[in-house]
């Protein structure tokens, strides 16, 4: 099998599985008890707070551990409403944790703005920047789009912010960012950022929240009091281990290079295979090839449009020879369209006609030249059969 | 001797004449099946059965099992006792009236050695119930509470008062054995439920486009045989690759008859799976009108590729109509998952809305139908899916 739906989700580390039974089975303390061993553990979790701080590269603030990235962006927003005349800024980009609950707070009576993409996939700042005000509460923009790889500037974001409300909660999704773009926090005014510990080699079931003020967060649920209150229940002390060993075995800058070679390597293998060309969403030609849309985003990810075939059958057909590709966000390719690539501008036929690649740092050219080469193959034989 | 029994009643198998035993062995056999997992013993008297020794910490799952037995109308919770007067009353005033404010007694007198009539027994029972509870009423045409008392042929009397209604229907088996259509729409499933209501043992056939649709499209199928199984006992379910066809035609023939040679070819394959199986009819969920392909010039033309009986039981029903029984026997959530079935791959823009055979049958010649037909019935995937 080889493996190119890495945005989904990937797979797990198996050092992680020692660190499982570890935190399972021999130091299963709940973390609030009171014996020696769960204060043990409690320590341990603060050490693993702090270290991924450290990575997120922030000054200050915490972390709180979650089941998931879903709750960690629901809880990044509900936590921040407030009653009276604020204004919530989202990105038509965002993943449906975000997009779908920002729908459901306009239905609730809260403002909200959508800001639309520009053709590259990353959010418009232009339109950012005039609705941005003093009336703003939150805005929330994903780091890194699941669906094109584009790479949202944190840094422009955060000086409009600063310039327009900087009262305002600047919240990040950042699940295909974290442990993928080297960055840090430090140069942002990000105060909040969603993470979950799948999406780089870490087990599922495990995701967190930076918080820079925890006092500018309200909990969503009442409980025990853990985690500052915030986030009431024991903490899952062995998965949070686990996405922690994750990080530590990840370094995203020489991953990040190693993908760049990847993403190149696996396009020119496609390019050369003779079937397929660059091409970007504007400029489609009716020429029955495979358009690789490269955003010059995220080295992680891509977009391939298989002209006049459905994304869907190419996807069904490669399962079969063994190679793993996606429709988009698992959350999302349930549902008929893609509302992603739409926004930014994509014929109805090209959305049907899309696939998802996403890489992980550790393919290797074999691997690769033979997914390109299956690939070529594939979108041949169906072309002949449909066309 | 005074214990607790279900007491169950069956419908229509009454008017079966000297058929009217073996309807009711063939029922009293799906009754024990469906409660293969538990133990009880059913009793027959005379237009009744009776469930005893079964656990009584299970007797709401057995009413829910029972209550999807086609054959069955109704399934009381009752007492037994001995037929006497005396026991009779003396039951009567063991019923927890708590909140009540009028009542009714039912009587039934089938022990016609009974010395009173129903009407007799309704009115000296109803005094019974008075004496005790003074300021109550007796309401004959809305009480809030209906007492039934049935005095039975084998001795015995049955006191309660709650009848849960059951799917009705005929036994299953009773009617033979039928092929269903099974596309993973909210259509299909409901017609099998309503063949195998009148009798009819179902199995189904799915026809799938891998790649061109999705590994989860056929697990919905499964998924929606398991479902009508619950009622329709255990499914054979045939999948049938369509992919080959469905290329042939898109290559060979007019778009817009796309899906009208594609029906007559899977009439085609059903009739030949069907007459292996030694299933005497096929079952479609086709409801006039309600897309191109069923209108009735359509229908018609997929129809003459057939000599077995095509039962179509709703095709006077309306979408909502079918949407309602859908809920009902628990397969609508299923059907509405939004994966695409085969029929939907090479859709033609604008399909023919009045075929004719003449044209079809033209069309046909550019294929090679018989080998078609044969490699996909040859290449079949059978499973047994049994949630009875």
């Amino acid at each position: 099998m080889i493996y190119l739906d890495n945005a989904s989700t990937t797979k797990m580390f198996e050092e992680c599985l020692e660190v499982c039974k570890e935190f399972s089975c021999n130091r299963f303390f709940n973390p609030s008890a009171l014996s020696s061993g769960a204060l043990e553990v409690s320590r341990l979790l603060a050490k693993a707070e702090n270290y991924i701080l450290s990575r997120l590269g922030a000054k200050e603030g915490n972390i709180l551990f979650t089941g998931c990235a879903t709750e960690s962006n629901n809880l990044a927003i509900r936590g921040s409403l407030r009653t009276g005349d604020w204004e919530y800024v989202f990105s038509v980009g965002e993943h449906p944790s975000v997009f779908n609950l920002a729908k459901k707070l306009q239905l609730e009576g809260f403002k909200v703005h959508f800001i639309p993409l520009l053709k590259n996939g990353q959010v418009d700042y232009e339109k950012l920047q005039e609705v941005l005000n003093e009336r703003t509460r939150l805005v929330s923009v994903m780091h890194v789009s699941n669906e094109t790889g584009a790479v949202n500037d944190l840094q422009k974001i955060s000086t409009l912010k600063k310039a327009k409300c900087p009262k305002a909660i600047l919240h990040v999704d950042g699940v295909q960012g974290f442990m993928k773009i080297p960055f840090s926090l430090r140069d942002t005014q990000v105060d909040l950022y969603s993470f979950s510990g799948h999406k780089f080699h870490g087990p599922k079931g495990v995701g967190g929240l930076y918080v820079k003020n925890k006092a500018g967060l309200k909990n969503l649920f009442e409980g025990g009091g853990q985690q500052y209150g915030l986030r009431s229940g024991t903490e899952n002390v062995s998965a949070i281990m686990q996405m922690c060993k994750a990080i530590q075995l990840i370094d995203e800058k020489s991953n990040y290079q190693k993908t760049l070679h990847i993403k190149d390597f696996f396009n020119q293998q496609l390019v050369s295979s003779g079937c397929a060309r660059f091409g970007d969403v504007d400029a489609l030609s009716d020429d029955k090839m495979i358009v690789i849309n490269d955003f010059h985003g995220s080295p992680y990810i891509e977009n391939l449009v298989f002209q006049g075939v459905k994304g869907e059958t190419i996807l069904h057909a490669l399962d079969e020879k063994g190679i793993i590709v996606g429709l988009g966000s698992a959350c999302s390719s349930k549902k008929a369209g893609n509302r992603v690539l739409q926004e930014i501008g994509f014929e109805k036929e090209n959305i049907i006609s899309s696939v998802r690649i996403s890489f992980n740092a550790y393919l290797s050219d074999d691997e690769l030249k033979i997914a390109a080469k299956v690939i070529a193959e594939v979108f041949e034989n169906i072309k002949e059969r449909v066309l | 001797m005074k214990r607790k029994v279900l007491l169950l009643k069956f419908g229509e198998l009454f008017l079966k004449g000297r058929n009217r035993h073996d309807f009711i062995n063939l029922l009293k056999s799906n009754i024990l099946n469906k409660l293969k997992d538990l133990s009880c013993k059913l009793q027959e008297t005379q237009g009744r059965l009776v469930l005893t020794d079964y656990d009584q910490s299970q007797e709401s799952v057995i009413i829910e099992k029972l209550q999807t037995v086609f054959g069955l109308i109704g399934v009381a919770d009752a007492v037994e006792i001995d037929t006497s007067l005396e026991e009779i009353k003396s039951e009567l005033l063991n019923i927890d009236l708590f909140g009540v404010t009028s009542f009714k007694i039912e009587s039934k007198r089938a022990d016609k050695t009974f010395p009173l009539t129903s009407m007799e027994l309704d009115k000296l029972l109803g005094g019974v119930v008075l004496d005790k509870e003074p300021n109550l009423k007796v309401d004959l045409y809305n009480p809030q509470l209906k007492i039934f008392v049935e005095v039975r042929t084998n001795g015995k009397t049955y006191i309660y008062k709650n009848l849960h209604a059951c799917a009705g229907g005929l036994p299953l088996s009773s009617g033979g054995k039928g092929l269903l259509l099974l596309s993973g729409g909210i259509d299909s499933p409901v017609a099998g439920y309503l063949m195998a209501k009148r009798g009819l043992e179902i199995e189904a056939i799915h026809f799938h486009s891998y790649p061109y649709t999705s590994l989860q499209a056929k697990e919905k199928v499964i998924n929606l045989a398991k479902e009508i199984s619950t009622y329709c006992g255990k499914i054979r379910l045939h999948i049938v690759s369509f992919t080959e066809i469905q290329e042939q035609i898109h290559k060979n023939c007019d778009a817009e008859y796309m899906i009208t040679i594609m029906r007559r070819i899977m009439m085609r394959i059903a009739q030949k799976i069907a007459i292996k199986n030694n299933l005497g009819a096929i079952i479609t969920g086709e409801s006039l009108g309600q897309v191109a392909s069923q209108t009735m010039q359509s229908i018609n033309v997929t129809n003459s590729v057939v000599d077995l009986p095509v039962f179509r039981p709703v095709i006077a029903f309306d979408k909502e109509q079918i949407m309602d029984l859908a809920r009902k026997i628990g397969t609508y959530e299923t059907s509405i998952l939004p994966y695409e079935d085969c029929c939907t791959v090479f859709l033609p823009k604008n399909p023919v809305i009045k075929p004719t055979i003449k044209r079809a049958e033209l069309l046909e010649k550019n294929l090679d139908i018989e080998s078609l037909v044969n490699e996909a019935v040859a290449n079949e995937e059978i499973m047994e899916i049994n949630q009875y």
